[in-house]
């Protein structure tokens, strides 16, 4: 059984529905990318499964139904979201920051912040700055900090990329596809970047409109040609 | 010389009473953004509450504990119930209702309490005429050194619960990015409403404070001191606490400076509206106050 | 449902049909009404003026003031001041009040235009407090009278008009006050319609919406939040005018003076539906309504509320008032005229006229 199990979601805004019934699986130690232009849905996907919006269909995360679970309560299960572009507190500190990720949890925690400065050092160099004042890219890197703060099972990463040079967006992909070779953790990525994103995920699905159309291995989508013309831009 | 100091200690003593009423404001607003209009008669009616417990038989500092737990539940229980219910739909709605609050328990409280002979709050301190010390040649009234004391104290536990808790990391991040808070697993439902019960429990304590240097208490008690704490927040920066306690105490000072030195022009009864202009002038160099960030852009 | 075409002749008839009803009320009321209920209609009236003033900054251009009160009081204070000291009719201090009251606003508006969001409501707040300490202030008891306010300011002798008749006494002076009062809600909802409606409305509705994008589009911020202002605080000194009028006097701490008549004002606004024409009108009728209501049931000791609230020292009016405004906030998040306009999309859809047609067919 996957570790992750999506069936028949639905979720919307208000009376507006935009996704209509998807069905999508992470399996332990999986890394999978969910692709599609802006407005497909692939937000309101991510924000379904960690209950920050109403959702109707099934969720179903290590054996557990969680369809009807408060968002506030998936943290302890082991899911961790970092949200599309903010994720960060701005007005805390960086070592704030990292707290807060801790905040389901206790135990080890200064052992665990010092593991995080040593994969990030740039973070550790402004431990005491404010999160608003770091660039871009130091935030995406804090936020991603600050959601492994908490020991997930299942790390949900929306746009990571997003308004990031090319460089330094590398650099975050390496520590994703590090964490899920070398410690299992499974991860639900959003990735506008197809090219960058179908050489570090195992699996991909494919969103237009709030459904899925195409899902299959990285390497059977980066493979058709369709594909790779419809949506991939090359 | 004297006169000097003399303004100065009673500006403080009174000043940190609105620095109380101001900081609570502040802590909702951070909160959830509102302007609480009711937070003066919800010190008021604790007030009334800490009178009665009392007037029944309980120690002064007892009832001002459970006068404080009253303000907690009523500012919880508010936010839980009221608040959170019409700002889900509008945002002038959470207005509407915040001065709804307000008519409310001014008039319950006048409903209860109302027919009561002028009654006397004791106060927590000796205040007899000769309780008094003369420092740099000012009287320094033991009720208003008490007065003070209290208050620093209170801010005092206030701001390391802010800075050193766990629940205080809370509700900092809480204020700071409410979506990613309840991602990372806090309960922000009671945070918010921890936020209103914590300003509750705080008017309650200026309103008692007050009530013990005025003497007598009504209905009417917190509406100037209110005004005070809006000019104060709004001065300090109304998502600052620290602003809020410095531009307290300086309002404090500073009527009492106008009032002592103009008494013809200013006097006691301009010195609000003297205090209120100051406060426009500064507003028109710093926008958001003297501390506050320039985001805050909510009603 | 029915479904009726903008500009149809159904539509027309709808119209008229409506406008048959409110001219109805409106003979109706002061010739068979008794003199206080008719008195309460004109406080609605003055209600419906201040909160159509107040909506133009607030409902229309998204700037909150809660210092209309000051105008309101400025207009008061206007028309008293020019009748009592200076002899004037009555009827020219409407035109006075209002140009004191539109420089005042714009005095007020320039330098708070740099301030915004909560800051503003606290400065306009200021305003509100200042306005009766300024008017007790004992440097200006020449001008105000101090504390003490002004009094027997009125129409000595209540003008003839044809179309009236004769009026006299008492219930001469209430009716009379009604048509004035009437007049004047009819003019001002006539300017705000106008203003809405104009370019400059587009300008207001803009700025509200967006500011920077208004800017961008070429809207000068500036003047328009300082004539909207002054507009705004014409209008409402209005409302002051006709208040002292109908009630002869006017104090530093009088009705709607003080800040609670801001509150009173916003309240009225925000019930009836902030940022429609309507709005006001239906909350200054529904306030005023329920003001009277709540006050009659404090007074009678008997029945179910009689048994609830016997024992009370006070009397519950405002504490019941509290209790119906927290529910129509539940019930009519964007006012009554919103909720109305939900309900009545069930009933009756009116088709809008295809954008370029403007030919009704
Ligand atoms: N908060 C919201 N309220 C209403 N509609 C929204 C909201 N957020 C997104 N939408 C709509 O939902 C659709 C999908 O948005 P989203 O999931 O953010 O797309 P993506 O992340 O794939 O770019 C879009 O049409 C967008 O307009
Ligand atoms: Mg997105």
């Amino acid at each position: 059984m996957s570790l992750l199990e999506v069936r028949a979601l639905s979720a919307g805004y208000g009376p507006v529905e935009v996704l209509h019934g998807i069905d999508l699986d992470v399996d332990h130690g999986e890394m999978v990318v969910i692709l599609g232009a802006n407005g497909a849905g692939k937000t309101t996907t991510m924000r379904a499964v960690s209950g920050m919006i109403g959702r109707s269909g099934s969720v179903t995360f290590d054996g557990v139904d969680i369809t009807r679970t408060n968002a506030e309560k998936l943290v302890g299960m082991g899911i961790a979201h970092v949200p599309q572009g903010r994720g960060t507190f701005p007005d805390l500190t960086v070592m704030d920051n990292l707290r807060v990720g801790a905040y389901a949890r206790s135990g080890g925690i200064a052992a665990d912040i010092d593991r995080w400065f040593a994969v990030f050092p740039r973070l550790a160099e402004r431990r005491d700055q404010r999160a608003g004042s770091l660039s871009g890219g130091e935030q995406q890197m804090l936020a991603i900090a600050r959601a492994l703060m908490s020991h997930p099972k299942l790390l949900l990463c929306d746009e990571p990329s997003l308004g990031l040079a090319p460089l330094i967006t590398q650099e975050v992909f390496e520590v994703l596809k590090k964490l899920n070779a070398d410690e299992g953790l499974s991860v639900l990525l959003v990735e506008q970047n197809a090219n960058l994103a179908l050489k570090v995920a195992q699996r991909v699905y494919l969103l237009e409109t709030g459904t899925v159309v195409a899902s299959g291995s990285a390497a059977q989508i980066a493979s058709d040609d369709a594909i790779r013309k419809a949506y991939l831009g090359a | 010389m004297e006169r000097f100091f003399q303004y100065l200690f009673d500006g403080l003593s009174l000043g940190s009473i609105y620095a109380l009423l101001a900081l609570g404001l502040v802590v909702v607003f951070r909160g959830t953004g509102h302007l609480n209009f009711a937070q003066g008669e919800m010190a008021m009616i604790c007030t009334f509450v800490v009178w009665q417990f009392n007037d029944w038989g309980v120690p002064l500092v007892l009832s001002i504990i459970l006068g404080m737990i009253v303000g907690f539940a009523l500012g919880a229980g508010v936010e839980a119930t009221i608040i959170r219910g019409v700002a889900k739909k509008s945002q002038a709605g959470v207005f509407v209702v915040s001065i709804a609050l307000f008519l409310g328990l001014n008039s319950l409280a006048a409903m209860i309490w109302g027919s009561l002979p002028p009654e006397q709050l004791p106060g927590l301190f000796p205040d007899e005429p000769d309780d008094f010390q003369r420092i740099f040649g000012a009287v320094w009234r033991y009720e208003y050194i008490g007065v003070l004391a209290v208050a620093l104290v209170l801010m005092g536990l206030l701001f390391l619960l802010f800075a050193k808790t766990k629940f205080g990391l809370a509700m900092r991040a809480v204020a700071s990015n409410p979506e990613s808070a309840r991602l990372a697993g806090i309960p922000t439902g009671i945070v918010l409403a921890s936020s209103w019960g914590i300003a509750g429990a705080m008017g309650a304590l200026s309103g008692t404070l007050w009530g013990g240097i005025v003497g007598e208490l009504n209905a009417g008690l917190m509406f100037t001191v209110f005004i005070y704490a809006s000019a104060a927040a709004t001065l300090g920066g109304f998502d600052s606490p620290g602003g809020a306690v410095i531009a307290g105490l300086t309002i404090g000072v500073g009527e009492q400076f106008l009032a002592g030195y103009f008494p013809g022009w200013i006097g006691q009864e301009m010195k609000l509206s003297a205090a209120l202009l100051t406060i426009f002038v500064v507003l028109l160099v710093k926008p958001s106050g003297l501390f506050g960030s320039t985001k805050v852009e909510r009603v | 449902m029915l479904r009726i075409d903008e500009g149809s002749t159904r539509h027309w008839l709808l119209r008229l049909l409506g406008f048959a009803v409110i001219t109805f009320i409106v003979v109706w009321v002061p010739t068979q009404m008794s003199s206080s209920r008719i008195g309460q209609f004109t406080d609605a009236f003055i209600l419906m003026i201040a909160a159509m003033s107040l909506n133009l900054v607030l409902g229309f251009t998204g700037q909150i003031s809660i210092g209309h009160s000051a105008f309101f009081g400025i207009g008061g204070y206007t028309a008293a001041i020019l009748i009592k000291d200076h002899g004037w009719s009555p009827g020219y201090t409407f035109y006075a009040a209002a140009v004191v009251a539109f420089v005042v606003g714009c005095v007020v508006a320039l330098p708070a235009l740099r301030i915004r969001g909560i800051y503003l409501a606290l400065v306009t707040l200021a305003v509100a407090v200042l306005f009766p300490t300024l008017v007790r202030w004992k440097k200006l008891a020449w001008l105000t009278d101090g504390s003490k306010g002004m009094d027997s300011v009125r129409y000595e002798d209540v003008p003839v008009w044809p179309i009236l008749g004769e009026l006299k006494g008492r219930e001469g002076r209430a009716v009379f006050m009604f048509w004035l009062g009437l007049i004047v809600v009819v003019a001002t909802y006539l300017v705000c319609r106008g203003i809405v409606k104009s370019r400059f409305g587009r300008a207001l509705v803009a700025i509200r919406d967006n500011e920077t994008a208004a800017a961008v589009m070429g809207v000068n911020l500036t003047t328009t939040k300082v004539l909207v202002f002054g507009v705004s605080a014409a209008l409402c000194a209005l409302g002051g005018v006709l208040s002292t009028l109908k009630s002869g006097v006017i104090t530093p701490d009088g009705q709607y003076v003080t800040l609670l008549g801001s509150i009173v004002f916003l309240l009225v606004m925000i019930v009836g539906g902030a940022g429609t024409l309507w709005g006001p009108i239906i909350g200054g009728l529904v306030y005023v309504w329920l003001d009277n209501t709540t006050r009659d049931i404090g007074t009678s000791d008997s029945g179910i509320l009689g048994a609830l609230f016997g024992w009370a020292d006070q009397s519950p009016a405002t504490l019941i008032l509290g209790l119906v405004l927290v529910v129509i906030m539940f019930a009519a998040p964007y006012g009554l005229v919103g909720l109305a306009k939900r309900l009545g999309r069930k009933v009756v859809v009116i088709v809008p006229r295809p954008v370029g047609s403007s030919t009704p067919r």
